[in-house]
């Protein structure tokens, strides 16, 4: 696969990454399964339905993607986490673990925009609810592609400097606290990617994703990395299972 | 039974609104919902009885979801179909011949913007035949508590999506219990779980729209 790397040092060490709407790849049975239908389940109404919605994407979406690449050191009085930049992460084994020989981090956001959450909050005051819910369903389907594309990207930009780099974390997942997130937004410049963060821990647009991605010459990506977690219902690991299932062709 | 009512059963459960709506497939070009519960009323049908069949209605599809036969998308369609039988029979709620089963005060907690979870749970337990009162987003403790003064013997439902916002939630049950303790609160959103809404002191916890109907049905039962 050739991806331009197109991203622009805009402050030291941070990075914008232009990433296009037509660089999303959207998998109508991936949105399916998300639904609950398994593959090819879809009823022809709802995938007629999706099929406009993606069509009216490229019109609906404002893409933001950037990374600030940060030193990661390992706390001396401290096991309960990391040292990434100046702040202390406190964070599960299971996200430590992974990052530990990694001695620099890619602390990263994307986003979607809003206009697609402004589209189904108007559907669903019309009364429009089935469309309303296939429009989030997309939207989130597209972020989470946006975040998949912006890991590729940093991998490909480490890769040149002879660095791997681990799967991401993202607070709020493998039992990593979401209220970390001020951590990470107070390193990142004010208004990066147009993504703003309330004192909730909430970001806007809600169709964003914050995260962190280790680099290091000794680091390396795990496709399995759930089984370490103890968090059965999580439904990222569902959608995570069926996508390596399905596709080896992850290239990290 | 009359084949009328009859039909508007097959039209709620299969989510066929109206004539011109296209879905579902085969029911194309045919009277909806909306067509039949007009003949209905026309030929004299009592209006209890067309309300007992949309009822009876959404608890097949609602079954069918409970048993993953269908999901989301399918038991929106048959709620927005019985949406529509209720705006016509608005009239005979308003003249007190055919009862609600109840108020649900419905909302995503302070802190918190996520909405659709909460809009569907909303769009489904109105068409199960409740009257709706949606808070919106964001909403303050001081907001319920005062829909909840404005509407004596209402159920709550708070939402939620991030587990800071659960923290807001908390304190809502809270307070809403401390005031109205004999008010029932029904808890929502992906970090809940039945063990979080108990802890909460809520009265009980529903992982989607169906499930949230039947705790309420059970309420009132
Ligand atoms: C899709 C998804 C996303 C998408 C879209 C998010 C969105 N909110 O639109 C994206 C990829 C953008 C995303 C981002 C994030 N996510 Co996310 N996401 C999910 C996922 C997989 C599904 C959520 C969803 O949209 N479901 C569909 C809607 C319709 O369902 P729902 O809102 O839950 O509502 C249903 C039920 O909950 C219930 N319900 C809802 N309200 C009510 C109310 C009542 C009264 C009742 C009875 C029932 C009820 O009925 C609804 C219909 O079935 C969940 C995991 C899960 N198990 O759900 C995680 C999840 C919500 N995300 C999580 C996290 C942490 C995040 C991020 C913070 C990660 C990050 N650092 O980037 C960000 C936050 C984004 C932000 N704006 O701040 C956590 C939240 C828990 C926590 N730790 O705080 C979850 C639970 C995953 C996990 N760790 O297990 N996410």
């Amino acid at each position: 696969m050739h991806i331009e790397l197109s991203q622009f040092e805009i402050d030291e060490n941070t990075f914008e990454v232009t990433i296009n709407y037509s660089d999303i790849k959207f998998d109508k049975n991936d949105i399916g399964n998300t639904i609950g239908y398994s593959d090819g389940k879809l009823p022809p109404h709802f995938e007629e339905m999706i099929d406009q919605i993606i069509t009216r994407f490229p019109k609906k979406c404002n893409i933001n993607a950037g990374y600030r690449l940060l030193n990661l050191q390992h706390s001396t009085d401290r096991k309960d986490g990391l040292l990434i930049g100046n702040k202390f992460f406190q964070m599960d084994k299971i996200v430590t673990s992974q990052l530990k020989k990694a001695n620099k981090a890619a602390l990263f956001l994307c986003t979607i925009g809003n206009e697609m959450e402004l589209w189904a909050k108007d559907l669903s005051q019309k009364g429009d609810s089935v469309l309303a819910y296939l429009v989030d369903i997309v939207a989130s389907s597209a972020v989470e592609s946006i975040a998949d594309i912006l890991h590729n990207r940093i991998n490909q930009a480490a890769s040149k400097l002879g660095l791997n780099v681990t799967n991401r974390y993202s607070p709020g997942y493998c039992n990593w606290s979401v209220a970390e997130q001020q951590k990470l937004f107070s390193l990142l410049p004010n208004n990066f990617c147009n993504i703003s963060l309330s004192d909730s821990s909430l970001m806007k647009p809600i169709k964003s994703i914050s995260g962190i991605i280790g680099i290091g010459t000794k680091v390396k990506f795990s496709q399995y990395i759930c089984d370490r977690c103890g968090v059965n219902d999580c439904t990222h690991r569902v959608y995570l299972l069926s996508k390596a299932n399905k596709a080896n062709n992850i290239v990290l | 039974m009359n084949e009328t009512v009859d039909a508007i059963g097959v039209c709620i459960e299969k989510g066929k609104v109206n004539k011109s709506s296209s879905y579902p497939i085969d029911l194309q070009g045919q009277d909806g919902a909306d067509e039949l519960t007009l003949q209905a009323l026309t030929q004299n049908i009592a209006p209890d009885e067309i309300l007992k069949t949309c009822n009876d209605a959404m608890q097949r599809i609602g079954d069918k979801f409970g048993r993953n036969e269908v999901f989301v998308p399918e038991l929106l369609m048959a709620a927005k179909a019985m949406n529509t039988v209720m705006v016509h029979l608005k009239p005979f709620f308003q003249a007190g011949s055919i009862k609600t089963k109840g108020k649900f005060i419905i909302g995503t907690v302070s802190g918190d913007l996520h909405d659709i979870g909460k809009n569907l749970v909303s769009m489904v337990v109105e068409g199960n035949g409740w009257e709706v009162i949606d808070l919106g987003v964001d909403v303050k403790t001081a907001k319920f508590l005062k829909a909840i003064s404005d509407n004596p013997n209402s159920f709550v439902g708070l939402s939620a999506l991030l587990t800071t916002t659960m923290a807001n939630m908390a304190s809502t049950v809270k307070e809403i219990k401390m005031e109205y303790p004999k008010t029932t609160v029904i808890v929502g959103g992906a970090p809940l779980s039945e063990e979080s809404a108990k802890i909460m002191g809520a009265d009980g916890y529903a992982a989607d729209p169906q499930s949230a109907v039947l705790f309420l049905n059970r309420k009132i039962a």
